[in-house]
């Protein structure tokens, strides 16, 4: 039934599985672990996921487009986060923005063709002090300009290569 | 004694309305109302399935607090005291529905039904064509006005114009189509079946048998009404009969209209003219109610110099003489002045007598012209000449008859209001032609002689209120082209007869007649709308060639085959929601009176859908109330539905885990049922 | 002497993590090896990283700021001589040090004082002493009153009686109660609740442990938000060292009362701070709120008595069990008591976490702790309690920093998000900007707050775009209104206030933009460029450099801006050498 015909590696999933059997609450944190492991939701794992939890497969799809945590689609192998809370709003986060989508060539929620980055604007990294902030996977960039943050895209971009 | 005891401990009192209520403790505010017959609106409530509390609608102002509280998930406690219409509540329940229709991209009713003067429900009769159904399709016509095969083959289809096939190729040939059933009927001598009302003991006198006194006769007499038609006519159909040449609608087609309503318990009365044969008093005396559609049939005047010499017709004297079956001698030249459908009526008679030359003198230009364009191909294909930007400036004539027209030569000025270019003359530019009859085919007007009693307006017409036609004399209403704005087309006279009709059956019974504009939603279309519809182009209609028919007075249209028009039915895209009657949602608009546009913005994500199999789902009109979802989970215990997506993007989707859920889903339409909305469709 | 580095997530971001790995390395090359060790947010954010030297008594010598990788090798070395002169440059200024001084901190009495990773550090410092004196001398009805008396009220933002939901989750009837800490922390601009997890992770569950001690709870999560990653690792930690001490799980500290603690990651959805949402979204469903009632304390978790508290809440309890309700009484206001957190940022000199006595005023707290407007600007507003907030103007800062006044501005305490804004703070966009957030958090579930938001939204795009028509200011009103009366959670409720405030305080530049004139300068689509004739020098490098070429003239004359062309992208401003272009 998956729309997308993707052939995951379902087996992956038994070991979580096993870790919340019996936990008819688990959902979110299944899912959680499981896109830790696929880098995102496929459609197969989701309904396998529906299967093996006996939640129907319409509120595990429902659960996994609510919170934004949670995506269909697979990501970049630098996922940019880009805080647009208030701090960072008022320091200027719309002009990071525009750099960012300039130097990548992509827009909010997409992926560059190369696969190297996603871009992904988010409400706040709690790092207000620092704004405008943003994060590469685990690492935090604050006081950005726009010519910053080109450039520490670029530096990421070289060491790739 | 103890059963008692438990009984009251169990009940609360409260207040609903200024209403004492007494309910069983537990009970919410919206089933407390209910019980005394207080209905609060709401849309996302379902007693089975619990408060949800999404829609907003069921909010009641509760005394003593601050906020207001969602009827259906407040439960009732004693000493309550709610208001369900406060000033506060249906404010806010107004609010709510105002923001679901601002974001309710869907149509309640089509376009063509819309754009009808007479609001006929058009796709529901292309549809039972489609289908084969051509008794049904009569009926559904039937359920505005009489004569659809009459009116078919005349009406110049303001539904046609706001077809939106027309952005796909071209608009449904709807007026064609309802000729066609029509016809089909009448091929078989098949009638069909009026539902007529236990008779009232009341009795209905019409002033004139054109569309608009058959089509209040037809109303009055299902209502029940004893109704006697007088028209000074020899037969009735007025000018269906007399202004419209047999060519366009045989007269055998009329007849066998007209004795439907006959055989309806209508009287008629032929060869009566009020003021001649009786005065509008008498008639009155004669009935409890009256209705005046008498109609224009005096021709304006062209207000020229000499045009009262021989050979100068006014268009409907010419067209009448001709029903009636003479056929005058016009000569070799004949000039028609004037640009609308009685000028082409009558240009294409006079071919049809046997005139050799026919002009018609326009003074704009083709593209300004009134009549319909296909009156105006058939006319040129049939030999008639056009004189455009002339204006008659003076008829010539020789012992008092016709020997020709100057003409002034016009040239377009500045638009008008309406943004129609006025033609203004060139100074001393004139044309002579030689002719031998002149036909004035410039408008019509009312005959006031016999009526004036009845109040007139500043244009001579029959004074009467715009909302139910009553005039001045108790008891009667007028309507048709001797009323306020003077002539039009048949269907609008249709349209206001309906409306007249009903304000008099509304006075006959003694009731209220409050005619209302029902609030209705309305898609908001955009080309990309009609991108992916396949095109197939509008059926070509089955003309006699122009040679051929300007010989005779046969009917120029050939019936259509039945494929060609059930094919043609068939391209119809179903505008209207199929809902409309059961629809929640617009029953709400028009309980708390909404703008239903006054919120809008961008529409949620809308697409349609039919992953349910037996179910087409139209996210458009959805209004995520969630009925489906939990019926689908709480219901039917099937879960195949689900919430997508956050916040304004937001759509229900379906999910089905193998074969055998899709089995499920296909046997069961719980969702559709309990749709507040058309959203899903039982296929 | 001990090298302290603050490691909260502000200061990892500064480069806290690479200035360790420099020490790290100094220390591995010298032949002492002093103890390099770490604690959480200390709040001066705006002066991150920053390295401590303590005594080996652990007394506080020198605080350092702004430090870098580089300066390692100093540091090192001045730690190991005891001579500070080496490193004065990087010791704190009185003038900064006085953010700290004039705060008085209970919700955050260890951070950046202890290392968050070792519970002996929480233990030394009174830590788990309230658990022990409420489990071993106390009732729960004897916490619930101290918490009565203390008048501690919700400091997520509501400010509801924190006593009062005990008492109701206490007196529901059911087998098993849970209790839950709200730690999904969404507003932007608050950051109290991840510094307090990442700094004291110890504080949270002492507080979480004697709440569930009263209203008997033996079940408890932490709903912590995903994006606080390092919070949900310190905190599982904490949670393993308590539970070995037996200071967590079954018959704690060998009483009857057991208790455990979960920590559940949220997934991104800030409506799952509502209460209702949260549960839903703890049960593993969509975080859409539920009606109320039935309220938490009745039916909350899996239908069970819950009761919900925010992260700052909790932290404040122990410290109240210990000091008595009074002491906590005794600061603040009539209606407000004890202290309150803010995290102060935006435009103002002196960023971070500031804890004060309610009662206070917000000029105190810009201007005296924060030290006013940063590069020499002026104050135009201060936006309070997020996108439930509202943004308060210069006239009312001397409003007092308590439950009700903030309210009567039209503006809430909220969580304590506290943004300063200044002249170049558009405050049509600033509205924009929390309706954006609101219309895209909103679950989506009722039809006002769904349809309502995004309806104000779209209109506050328009403005900003010079779109805007009059009338626009009235109907933005009537659907906050609209909006704020008929949305079903405390989300739809209030989005509408950021939008009521700026109207009500600066309804003059919402004129100003229907007027196609942004008085901040910031809204792009209304800017105009043009190019002082006087300055140009004809150079043409603007002519060559516009995007679409909207720039003529001949070389060495003046160019001019054909204003219908001008795509306002500022190119021009950029490039000028000359001063030439000017931004109107």
């Amino acid at each position: 039934m998956c729309e997308n015909c993707q052939k995951s590696d379902l087996s992956k999933l038994t070991p979580i599985l096993e870790e919340f059997s019996g936990d008819k609450y688990a959902l979110i944190s299944i899912l959680q672990k499981a896109q830790e492991i696929y880098g995102y939701l496929p459609t197969d794992v989701i309904y396998e996921i529906a299967e093996k939890t006996s939640v129907s497969p319409a509120k595990v799809m429902g659960v996994a487009t609510f919170y934004t945590q949670f995506r269909l689609q697979p990501i970049g192998k630098n996922l940019i986060m880009l805080c647009k809370g208030t701090a960072c709003h008022v320091n200027g986060a719309d002009s990071i923005e525009r750099a960012l989508i300039e130097e990548l060539g992509i827009e909010d929620g997409g992926t560059t063709e190369d696969g190297l980055f996603s871009l992904k604007t988010v409400a706040c990294l709690g790092c207000c002090s620092l704004s405008p902030v943003m994060m590469i996977n685990e690492d935090t960039y604050g006081s950005l300009t726009p010519e910053k943050a080109k450039e520490i895209v670029r530096n990421i971009r070289l060491e790739s290569k | 004694m103890r059963k008692v005891f438990k009984m009251q401990n169990d009940m609360v009192n409260l207040i609903i309305d200024g209403v004492d209520i007494s309910v069983a403790s537990g009970s919410t505010i919206l089933d407390a109302a209910k019980s005394v017959g207080i209905e609060i609106p709401s849309l996302c409530h379902l007693k089975d399935l619990g408060p949800f509390g999404a829609c907003g609608v069921c909010v009641v102002e509760i005394k003593d607090s601050p906020k207001l509280a969602r009827a259906c998930a407040t439960k009732v406690s004693p000493g309550m005291v709610v208001y369900t219409k406060s000033e506060k509540a249906l404010a806010a329940r107004k609010f709510a529905v105002e923001l679901i229709m601002g974001d309710h991209d869907a149509d309640c009713q089509g376009p063509c039904k819309l754009n009808c003067p007479a609001h006929t429900d058009c796709q529901k009769y292309i549809k039972e064509i489609a289908d084969g159904d051509y008794a049904k399709a009569v009926s559904t016509v039937m359920e505005v006005f009489p004569l659809p095969a009459s009116v078919g083959r005349v009406c110049p289809h303001p539904c046609e114009k706001a077809c939106r096939r027309k952005n796909v190729e071209s608009p449904i040939s709807i007026a064609h189509l309802k000729a066609f059933a029509a016809d089909m009927l009448m091929k078989e001598g098949k009638a069909v079946e009026i539902k007529k009302h236990a008779p009232t003991g009341k009795s209905v006198g019409i002033i004139g048998g054109g569309p608009a006194g058959l089509t209040a006769a037809f109303k009055l007499a299902k209502a029940g009404h004893d109704v006697t038609i007088y028209d000074q006519m020899p037969e009735m159909g007025g000018m269906l009969r007399y202004g419209i040449p047999e060519y366009r609608l045989p007269k055998k087609v009329l007849r066998y209209e007209t004795d439907a309503i006959v055989s309806l318990g209508v009287k008629f009365k032929n060869n009566f003219k009020i003021g001649r044969d009786a005065t509008l008093d008498e008639v009155r005396a004669k009935h409890d109610g009256l209705i005046v559609a008498n109609g224009a049939w005096k021709a304006s005047s062209m207000r020229v110099k000499g045009e009262e010499a021989e050979g100068v017709w006014g268009g409907i004297d010419l067209l009448r003489l001709v029903a009636t079956g003479q056929r005058p001698n016009l000569g070799s030249r004949v000039a028609i002045v004037g640009g609308g459908n009685t000028a082409m009526d009558a240009c294409r008679t006079a071919v049809r007598l046997g005139a050799k030359d026919v002009f018609v003198i326009y003074r704009r230009t083709r593209n300004e012209m009134p009549a319909e364009q296909i009156e105006i191909e058939e006319a040129i294909e049939e030999g008639v000449k056009f004189k455009f930007l002339c204006a008659p400036d003076e008829v010539l004539s020789k012992d008092g008859r016709v020997t020709g027209m100057r003409l002034q030569i016009m040239e377009l000025g500045e638009a008008d209001a309406k943004g129609r270019r006025k033609p203004v003359p060139v100074v001393g530019k004139f044309e002579t032609i030689e002719l031998d009859t002149i036909i004035s085919a410039i408008g019509q007007r009312n005959d006031p002689d016999g009526f004036d009693q009845l109040t007139q307006t500043e244009k001579g017409t029959i004074a009467a209120n715009e909302s139910d036609f009553a005039t001045n004399l108790e008891g009667v209403f007028a309507c048709g082209d001797s009323v306020n704005k003077g002539a039009g087309i048949a269907i609008e006279a249709i349209a206001k007869a309906n409306t007249a009709a009903c304000a008099l059956d509304a006075y006959l019974k003694g009731a209220s007649f409050k005619p209302h504009k029902p609030v209705l939603s309305e898609r908001n279309v955009t080309e990309k709308d009609f991108t992916d519809i396949p095109r197939q182009e509008r059926c070509k209609l089955n003309i006699r060639p122009g040679g051929e028919r300007r010989l005779d007075f046969n009917e120029v249209n050939l019936p259509l085959s039945e494929q060609v028009a059930r094919n043609e039915a068939r391209r119809c895209l179903e505008c209207g929601c199929h809902d409309f009657n059961n629809c929640a949602l617009i029953r709400t608009a028009n309980l708390v009176k909404a703008d239903t546009k006054r919120l809008r913005g961008e529409f949620h994500p809308g697409f349609v859908e039919r992953k349910l199999i037996a179910i087409e789902r139209n996210q458009r009109k959805c209004i995520l109330c969630n009925l489906c979802v939990r019926t689908c989970q709480d219901l039917a215990h099937k879960g195949l539905l689900g919430l997508v997506g956050r916040g304004f993007t937001t759509v229900i989707k379906p999910e089905f885990r193998d074969e055998a859920s899709i089995a499920q889903c296909k046997d069961c339409h719980l969702c559709a049922d309990n749709c507040p909305t058309g959203a899903l469709k039982i296929l | 002497m001990k090298i302290i580095i603050g490691e909260g997530s502000c200061g990892i971001a500064a480069g806290a993590r690479k200035v360790r790995e420099a020490l790290l390395n100094q220390r591995a090359q010298s032949e002492q090896k002093l103890v390099i060790g770490k604690t959480g947010c200390i709040g001066m954010c705006f002066l991150e990283p920053i390295v401590d030297l303590y005594t080996d008594e652990g007394q506080l010598l020198s605080r350092l700021v702004r430090v870098k990788e580089s300066d390692a090798k100093r540091i090192y070395s001045a730690a190991l001589d005891g001579d500070l002169s080496e490193v004065k440059d990087l010791v704190i200024s009185k003038d900064d040090a006085s953010f700290l001084e004039k705060q008085t901190r209970i919700a955050l009495r260890h951070c950046g004082l202890i290392d968050p990773e070792d519970i002996s550090a929480y233990i030394a410092s009174d830590g788990y002493k309230a658990l022990e004196k409420t489990i071993k001398s106390m009732t729960p009805e004897d916490v619930i009153e101290t918490i009565k008396i203390s008048g501690l009220a919700g400091r997520g933002g509501a400010g509801f009686p924190t006593w009062f939901k005990w008492n109701a989750a206490r007196k529901a009837i059911g087998e098993v109660k849970y209790l839950i800490c709200n730690a999904d922390e969404g507003d932007p601009g608050a950051f109290m609740d991840r510094a307090v997890i990442e700094s004291d992770p110890h504080a949270l569950i002492e507080g979480m442990l004697i709440a569930a001690y009263a209203i008997g709870a033996s079940k408890a999560f932490v709903y912590v938000r995903a994006e606080y990653p390092l919070a949900i690792v310190r905190l599982e930690k904490a949670l393993a060292e308590a539970r070995a001490k037996n200071l967590l799980g079954e018959n704690i500290l060998g009483s009857n009362f057991s208790c455990d603690i979960k920590i559940k990651a949220g997934a991104g959805a800030f409506v799952c701070g509502e209460e209702t949402a949260l549960i839903e979204s703890l049960e593993g469903s969509r975080g859409m709120p539920r009606l109320k009632p039935p309220f938490p304390a009745e039916k909350g978790f899996t239908n069970a008595p819950s009761n919900i508290n925010n992260v700052e809440t909790f932290a404040n309890v122990a410290w109240i069990i210990l000091n008595g309700g009074e002491a906590f009484a005794a600061m603040g206001t009539e209606t407000s008591k004890g202290t309150k957190v803010f995290a102060l940022t935006g435009k103002v000199k002196r960023g971070g976490l500031v804890e004060i006595p309610m009662g206070l005023t917000l000029r105190d707290v810009i201007f005296d702790i924060g030290g006013g407007i940063r590069d020499g600007g002026t104050f135009k507003a201060v936006q309070m309690g997020g996108p439930s907030g509202g943004c308060i103007p210069e006239h009312l800062l001397d409003t007092q920093i308590d439950y009700k006044a903030l309210a009567s501005t039209g503006a809430i305490m909220g969580s304590g998000g506290m943004v300063v804004m200044d002249e170049k703070t558009c405050m049509v966009k600033m509205a924009r900007f929390f309706l954006d957030f609101t219309a895209k958090e909103s679950c989506g579930k009722c039809v006002p707050c769904r349809i309502g938001t995004k309806r104000m939204h779209e209109l506050l795009v328009n403005i900003t775009e010079g779109r805007g028509r009059p009338g626009d200011i009235e109907l933005l009103l009537e659907l906050s209104n609209g909006v704020k009366a008929g949305a079903l959670c405390g989300l739809g409720q209030t989005a509408p206030n950021p939008v009521l405030t700026t109207v009500r305080y600066f309804k003059d530049e919402y004129e100003a933009h229907i007027n196609k004139t942004c008085p901040a300068h910031e809204c792009e689509a209304l800017k105009k460029f043009s190019i002082d004739a006087q300055k140009c020098k004809g150079c043409t490098m603007c002519a060559r450099q516009c995007p679409v070429s909207a720039i003529k003239g001949e070389v060495r004359a003046a160019h001019v801006i054909d204003q219908d062309k001008c795509i306002k992208c500022g190119a021009c401003l950029a490039l000028c050498k000359f001063g030439a272009v000017v931004s109107m």
